[in-house]
């Protein structure tokens, strides 16, 4: 099955991305990920202004079967979570990397244990 | 091959099957004051109002509706739905069997010589030196000899060092939940590709922090753990205790006893191995047998006798209590009359038939069964189909499918216990639906099942949209 | 071995003339010859692969008999209990349970069932819990109810696990009543102990509990506060509002333990700040039982994540019409191990069953009608004792649920002895004071016992 891996993404291999934009930090999980979990009926996001350490389980994300812990790929500050899950918990199966996207976080946290979508792609 | 088209009842109307008895009635009454302040009385209660003819019909349509070991073959690996006997069910109807749990116990005499004589038999079947009836299921069960794990633990100065409870990979959920709920950190040990305990790796992982291992035998695949004396050794050099969950007794009545595998605490599936009612899910009971080493941690009150007089006592360093009275007394009851019925070589002649049935079964069905000998289940693999598929099409063959997708180490697992209670010719018609949904078209598999009282049910939405009572119902 | 050594494995026909074979596997001889032979075994035995040093040579000693022989064994047992009109209770209620209850419960499809994770064939049984279900959510305003623990002290046991979960690190105290049954408080005591959570106890009032003493034990370490209505001396707590308002300042979690019938009088718990009700619901549907229960969990629905125990949902089959199934089972230890919200698999679905067909059976005003009388009942006894000589009843003026105390110028074991030799079982709570529990069960035997009562003091 060929799963989509968008270019200019980093990826944890715990199979979360993260998106740099603006001074904040997106992140999602993958469209593999979601793939593996099924259809998703619940997503658990932290506050906003939680403090995150890198590899911390910051939230819980649900399908029939099984119940996955989602990591945070860096350090930072929670600033934002994407509310519209809270009752459309299957926007992270439609779209991982778009409208399901988890948090956003403020973060100067310059990892480079991340992978390009090349490097995860052989990953899964 | 078998026919089956399970009962639909459906009005009309309402846009579900038989109505809820909200939809058929909801009344609201005023409440009186009776004799109570305004602010402690509610004002009104509304539910539904219906007269007993309504009822029994509404509930006689919903029974046809369900399925039970007497609609027909009910092979769930682990389960162990066999037959349960009528008369048990008379003798715990009968006003003498309902004492108060409050009752001195020199007035119930009666009720106490069952309880007692119930200990004493199961610690004869299990080779355990005392028994406690409190557990009311198994996993209460567990949760009871993880209580006694730890007390003896404190005993010996070491509560604070052992910190670990040993499961296999491939263990009941409940193992790893009860560990967790008495406060252990769960090390998961995973099984050798000959699906068994592997002896290397619970050495590397025993240690002065081992607690526990809690084991099954046979295993979930149905394995006989040849090395238990070994896997003993090893727990009780290392200073832990060896736990024996009884969901696989039915396969060693009168032919290996976990007590004298090494076991030090097993608990007993009453609702399993001795045949009293699953009831949709319960009640069961799930007693604890332990050796006498550990006789004194159990929970209270225990019952003796003492010149022909049966009395309660607290063990000297009971854990308490694990119940708020006896137990689940009906079910036990229930358990005591059918080992009275059967006596010591019909629950020996029970196991015998349970694994020939499993093992008869299994040769007669078109999928491979990846792990033997086993004993009274065995677990076979659906290939390339989805093993809940599978299950679901299966039922429109009239049979009730195995466990599915468990253990793990089988793909696609389809996990069989047939039990004693099935004829062959009932086998041959299970392995009938076996072989009939392994030649259908996957399409089939998907679209099933379709002689059931509903289709194939979205638990995606129900589950994305919680809707837990019929007031829940009207809100959306 | 007793019997013949040879012989591994009884047929049909062997085990009419020598009951020594399991009468529930229909196998005959020449089926179980068939089936050996398709599995090329000569012997059931070979199918067994224990090592010989643990091998099972010995007899369990248990004799077999037949259904009419073990039946009257058991008949005989029971009846050396001695026979007693209850007037019992202090947490563990009889009402009458309709015949109609035991004989829709028996059908087999219900009580021969497995929990429905086939939902599909099990659709009598899922609406039968979805209606139990429901009937609690209406009694306790909260907005879920599962489909059952095993009983109040278990269900009490769990609401505390679930209040440390929902307040995540901190908090390491529970609060109960100085009236709670010691074995409710013991079971609590064992499934806090590994959250690391201790018990404390509020103390009571005359017999209820009143804010100041709430005030006084509380801070914001308690992880949940515990009450009962009506209390194990049977008094109806009368500060519910302003103690939730006051655990709900330290963001604890209230719970309440109570009952259906109880519950069908008394202003919803919901409506008072409560946050869990628990309780034996197993009131209505089965007899006294030796203390076998049904355990009532419903809360609300913020913690519909974390609520322990299996939940009935409803759904859409593939052909569009509503259906029924077990839901939100990540929760459960089967999917989640060890981060379970409880260990329970196995529940009291049967009794829930049951306890739903008497629910339904008394409907709203059969329910605050038997309500009503557990009202009155209590207070009429305890004026008639009152008029005898050494007796003062009721010990408290409170207002009573079911239940009464009595003081007795007298030892009280010794009043409870001989009320016992005349047929009357009641409780001793301490040197000179007894507890009575009046229903509609012995309602009739009021004048008798009045009559034993007056006896005994005289």
């Amino acid at each position: 099955m060929e799963f989509a891996i968008p270019d200019g993404l980093s990826y944890a291999e715990s199979h979360e991305w993260i998106d740099r934009r603006d001074g904040v930090v997106r992140v999602g999980i993958t469209d593999f990920a979601q793939d593996e979990l099924g259809d998703i009926v619940f997503v658990e996001l932290p506050a906003e202004g939680e403090t995150l350490e890198r590899d911390d389980a910051f939230g819980l994300v649900e399908s029939i079967k099984a119940v996955s812990d989602v990591y945070a790929p860096i350090s930072g500050t929670v600033v934002e979570v994407n509310e519209a899950l809270r009752d459309r918990p299957e926007l992270v199966n439609e779209s991982p990397f778009d409208d399901g996207w988890l948090i956003e976080l403020e973060s100067s946290d310059e990892p480079d244990h991340l992978l390009d979508a090349d490097e995860y792609a052989e990953r899964i | 091959m078998q026919r089956y088209t399970q009962t639909v009842w459906n009005d009309g109307e309402s846009d579900g099957y038989e109505p809820l008895l909200s939809e058929r009635s909801l009344e609201t009454v005023e409440v009186p004051d009776a004799g109570l302040p305004d602010d402690l009385t509610r004002d009104e209660l509304e539910l539904p109002e219906l007269s007993e003819p309504e009822l029994a019909r509404h509930y006689t349509r919903l029974s046809q509706m369900n399925y039970g070991i007497d609609s027909g073959p009910y092979p769930l690996g682990s389960c162990t739905m066999k037959y349960n006997p009528k008369f048990t069910e008379d003798v715990a109807a009968l006003p003498s069997a309902s004492v108060h749990p409050d009752r001195d116990a020199e007035s119930v005499q009666g009720t106490l010589e069952i309880y007692h004589g119930l200990q004493d038999y199961l610690g004869r079947i299990g080779g355990m030196d005392a028994v406690t009836l409190q557990p009311p299921a198994g996993a209460a069960g567990e949760f009871t000899g993880i209580l006694i794990a730890k007390a003896y633990h404190e005993a010996n100065g070491e509560g604070d060092q052992r910190t670990e409870v040993i499961v296999p990979t491939s263990a009941h959920g409940t193992n790893f939940a009860t560990a967790a709920l008495g406060g252990y950190d769960v090390v998961e040990l995973p099984e050798t590709d000959d699906g068994r305990v592997d002896v290397e790796g619970l050495e590397a992982a025993v240690g002065d922090t081992t607690a526990a291992l809690m084991l099954t035998n046979p295993n979930t695949l149905g394995l006989f753990e040849r090395n238990i004396e070994e896997i003993a050794t090893i727990i009780h050099d290392a200073g832990g205790l060896l736990y024996y969950d009884g969901a696989n007794l039915n396969a060693l009545l009168g032919r290996a006893r976990p007590g004298d595998m090494g076991f030090d605490i097993m608990h007993y599936n009453v609702h399993k191995t001795f045949a009293t009612p699953h009831g949709g899910g319960g009640p069961g009971a799930g007693p604890v047998g332990v050796t006498e080493e550990l006789a004194e941690f159990l929970p209270s009150p225990q019952v003796r006798e003492t010149n022909g007089e049966f009395e309660l006592f607290e063990p000297e360093r009971s854990i308490g209590k694990v119940h708020g009275a006896m137990g689940n007394w009906l079910v036990l009851l229930k358990a005591y009359a059918y080992i009275e019925r059967l006596g010591g070589d019909g629950l020996r002649d029970a196991s015998a038939k349970a694994v020939l049935n499993a093992n008869y079964l299994a040769s007669q069905i078109d999928l491979e069964v990846p792990f033997e000998p086993f004993h009274h289940e065995f677990v076979a693999s659906a290939g390339e189909r989805d093993a809940a598929d599978f299950a679901k099409r299966m039922l429109d063959y009239g049979v009730h499918p195995p466990t599915t997708k468990w253990p793990e180490n089988v793909s696609e697992a389809l996990m069989t216990e047939p039990t004693e209670a099935e004829s062959k010719s009932s086998l041959d018609q299970l392995a009938a639906a076996f072989n009939a949904v392994t030649a259908d078209a996957a399409s089939d598999l998907e679209a099933a099942p379709s002689e059931t009282s509903a289709s194939r049910i979205d638990q995606t939405s129900a589950a994305r949209n919680p809707r837990l009572s019929w007031q829940q119902l009207d809100e959306s | 071995m007793s019997g013949n050594p040879e012989l591994s494995i009884t047929d049909r026909d062997e085990q009419n003339a020598d009951p020594r074979g399991t009468p529930y596997a229909p196998h005959t001889a020449d089926e179980v010859e068939t089936m050996l032979e398709a599995i090329d075994a000569d012997d059931v035995d070979e199918l067994f692969d224990i090592g010989e040093s643990i091998r099972f040579d010995g007899s369990f000693d248990i004799d077999g008999g037949s259904e009419q022989v073990v039946e009257r064994r058991l008949r005989e047992t029971l009846a050396r209990n001695d026979d007693a009109t209850e007037f019992l209770g202090r947490g563990h209620y009889s009402h009458h349970v309709p015949s109609i209850v035991d004989h829709i419960s028996l059908r087999s499809e219900f009580i021969t069932s497995y929990t429905q994770y086939q939902p599909e064939v099990t659709q009598g049984f899922l609406q039968a819990l979805f209606e139990y279900q429901s009937m609690l959510v209406e009694l306790t305003g909260l907005e879920i109810a599962n489909c059952s623990m095993y009983d109040a002290a278990t269900a009490l046991g769990e609401a505390a696990t679930l209040a440390a979960r929902v307040r995540g690190t901190s908090g390491s105290r529970v609060l109960v009543p100085e009236y709670l049954r010691p074995e409710r408080r013991d079971v609590l005591e064992n499934y806090v102990d590994g959250a690391d959570l201790s018990v404390e106890t509020v103390p009571a009032d005359d017999g209820v509990t009143t804010p100041d003493a709430v005030e006084r034990a509380i801070d914001d370490d308690v992880v949940m506060a515990y009450l009962e209505s009506p209390t194990t001396e049977g008094l109806l707590e009368e500060h519910l509002e302003e103690i939730g308002a006051l655990v709900d300042d330290h963001d604890a979690m209230f719970c309440l333990g109570s009952d259906p019938v109880a519950l069908s009088l008394l202003r919803s718990p919901a409506s008072v700040g409560v946050d869990v009700v628990i309780g034996d619901a197993s009131v209505l549907g089965l007899p006294a039982s030796y203390g076998m229960g049904l355990g009532l969990f419903a809360c609300r629905e913020e913690y519909l994540r974390q609520v322990p125990g299996r939940l009935v949902g409803a759904s859409e089959d593939a052909d569009g019409n509503r259906a029924f199934t077990l839901t939100l089972q990540t929760r459960e230890q089967h999917i989640r191990r060890e981060r379970a919200t409880s260990n329970i698999c196995t529940n009291q679905a049967w009794v829930a069953l049951r306890t739903a067909i008497h629910a339904a059976s008394l409907g709203p005003s059969g329910l605050v009608s038997l309500a009503t009388t557990c009202r009155e009942l209590p207070e009429r006894t305890a004026a008639r004792l009152d008029e005898i000589d050494g007796v003062s009843a009721p010990v408290r003026n409170r207002y009573h649920f079911r239940e009464f105390r009595a003081r007795v110028d007298a030892d009280a074991e010794a009043v409870v002895a001989a009320l016992n030799d005349d047929g009357f079982a009641i409780h001793a709570v301490d040197e000179e004071t007894v507890q009575l529990c009046v229903t509609d069960v012995n309602e009739h035997r009021i004048d008798d016992l009045v009559d034993a009562v007056e006896g005994v003091m005289n």
